[in-house]
């Protein structure tokens, strides 16, 4: 790690990390307002019908079986499709940035004429990637904690296997990150990169939708992130989703090495 | 001892050729100029040395270290200022000398405010406020602040007025005198002339001269004219004078050896008026530049050897 490109990295993303920390602060406060409120007043008479069912289901990447407890359906808020757009944000911005941002508007040139190696660059970047992923997540569970503690409505969740959430889903950032950086890798234009990793969390977003729809595409399930990302039964049964954590830190750390041995190895030109 | 030295460096990007077997040394203390048209492989030879590019072939050592392995160890003694610079928008002078200084591990805040005050740069405007001049003059300030032993300059003079061009000159032989090495490219022959003590030239990825400014200049020429009392003068001219035009006893040409040479051959010829003007390297680089296939050219395998 060198301290002078953290300074910098911290000084040109400082203000991206704040701005998703608190929506992602004000999305979870929100739901935990809103989704007690909405399953009392008519959450189960909708949850009778069939395409909501699915609906929630393929959000929450889980079968309900014609039934949400409490716990279950606030559940909805860790999966809610905004929560994870700010999330994956963070990915998309900021995992683009080294190398493809850097070459992409010229100032790979003064980074790299620094003293440091690539894989020194590419780490301190890392570093201020994953600190910035637990600031916004972390946000997340305090707009939660916050809202829970002035506003108790509902049943309150626990907040050992809110922690476990926490956790799967920082893995979940960790995996798309580490896919980030590799496509960025192989990138000399942001642009062309962002748009990459857009498509395939998208792809991957779809598919966890259509598996609920279509028999066919569950086949596919397993090639979807969002597959290994379920908070229903963490909040429900507060068990450790310890294979779904494992294949995404695995496969986040296959990409990050990867990506990082593509900076090492490849030559670096301006564009 | 060489600060760079590189054996038959080669790089190709697909079948286009970037350099092709360049050989040169840089020895401390010497102002080495890197000259050539545009895509003649100068900022390719520059990449290699500073590790952004890997070498098909051949291989490079700059202060002794390899320059694909040691790359951060290299950089820390080395300045490189960027043909096209690019820096952040958010950058001010102040900000890059505690970035690249925490990036060091030295403070930078002395040495820098010297170059701020010597090239009149307000340190408190950021990139995205600043001309081109001042962004060339931030990026030299970042470039020369932690005192180098060896200058990359990729064009450096580009943005910049003539006052400041002056005092960057001024610099650099201060830096050069002081036993530090500097190596730039660059299109612009006046400022290699006053400047370099040696010059390679590229040509196409190929090294087609590379030797001292003094045997340069004695090759290239000097534009002479001859006002002889007799018209038409009826002598043969000799062999080192390249005659141009020969019109009513007057000559004009180029003189292809020692001044003196040609003053003993005029010593006891009826001359009415005669001019010597200062080596013309402008048509030597150009004859370098423009003649199509290399092998036309003087032989010149190796630059840089003191």
């Amino acid at each position: 790690m060198n301290r002078g490109l953290l300074r910098k990295t911290i000084r040109e993303t400082r203000l991206m990390i704040l701005l998703l920390a608190v929506a992602l602060f004000l999305m979870e406060a929100v739901l935990s307002w809103i989704l007690p409120n909405f399953q009392q007043q008519i959450g189960q008479q909708w949850l009778q019908i069939e395409f909501i069912q699915n609906v929630i289901s393929a959000l929450l990447g889980s079968d309900l079986g014609g039934q949400l407890s409490p716990a279950g359906f606030q559940s909805i808020a860790w999966v809610h499709p905004v929560a994870l757009s700010l999330v994956f944000t963070h990915e998309l911005v900021f995992c683009s940035r080294m190398p493809a941002g850097e070459i992409d508007r010229g100032t790979i040139d003064f980074l790299l004429g620094l003293p440091v190696s690539r894989w020194q660059a590419y780490f301190t970047e890392s570093i201020v990637w994953l600190a910035g992923g637990a600031v916004i997540i972390g946000c997340g569970l305090l707009g939660r904690l916050a809202f829970q503690a002035l506003e108790p409505t509902g049943e309150p969740l626990e907040i050992g296997r809110l922690l476990i959430v926490i956790a799967n889903f920082y893995l979940l950032h960790c995996a798309v990150g580490g896919f980030s950086y590799f496509v960025s890798s192989l990138s000399d234009r942001r642009g062309r990169a962002i748009g990459i990793i857009f498509a395939v969390v998208l792809a991957s977003f779809l598919l966890q939708f259509l598996t609920q729809f279509w028999e066919p595409a569950r086949s596919l399930a397993f090639l979807g992130i969002l597959n290994y990302y379920q908070p229903l039964p963490i909040l429900t049964q507060g068990t450790w989703p310890i294979a779904n954590m494992f294949t995404l830190s695995t496969v986040g750390a296959c990409f990050w090495v990867a990506g990082g041995m593509v900076i090492a190895r490849r030559d670096i030109r301006t564009v | 001892m060489s600060v760079i030295v590189a054996r038959d460096l080669t790089k190709f990007y697909g079948t286009r050729i970037g350099v092709e077997n360049l050989s040169l040394e840089v020895a401390e203390g010497m102002i080495f100029g890197f000259l050539g048209p545009n895509g003649a492989g100068k900022t390719t030879t520059i990449r290699l040395l500073l590790g952004f590019l890997r070498a098909d072939r051949g291989e490079a050592r700059v202060l002794g270290r390899d320059c694909w392995r040691e790359t951060a160890e290299i950089k820390a003694r080395v300045g490189y200022l960027p043909g096209d610079v690019r820096l952040y928008p958010w950058m001010t002078a102040r900000s890059g000398l505690r970035i690249a200084g925490a990036a060091r591990g030295l403070d930078l805040a002395p040495r820098g405010q010297e170059l701020i005050e010597f090239l009149e740069l307000d340190p408190t405007v950021s990139v995205r406020d600043m001309s081109r001049g001042m962004r060339q003059k931030l990026a030299l300030i970042l470039t020369l602040a932690h005192d180098p032993d060896l200058l990359i300059l990729d064009e450096p003079t580009s943005g910049l007025d003539p006052l400041t061009q002056e005092r960057l000159y001024a610099h650099l032989r201060d830096c050069a005198e002081r036993g530090n090495a500097v190596f730039f490219s660059s299109h612009v022959l006046s400022e290699v002339e006053s400047l370099c003590d040696r010059v390679a030239i590229l040509r196409a990825g190929r090294l087609v001269a590379g030797e001292s400014l003094d045997s340069l200049k004695e090759r290239a020429g000097r534009a002479v004219t001859i006002h002889f009392q007799e018209r038409p003068a009826a002598y043969d001219a000799p062999e080192f004078l390249e005659i141009g035009e020969n019109k009513n006893g007057v000559w004009k040409g180029s003189l292809r050896a020692p001044v003196n040479q040609l003053l003993d051959w005029l010593r006891d010829k009826p001359i009415a008026d005669l001019s010597i003007g200062a080596p013309d390297l402008e048509t030597l680089f150009r004859r370098y530049y423009e003649e199509d296939d290399p092998s036309h050219s003087p032989p010149a395998a190796k630059a840089g050897e003191r």
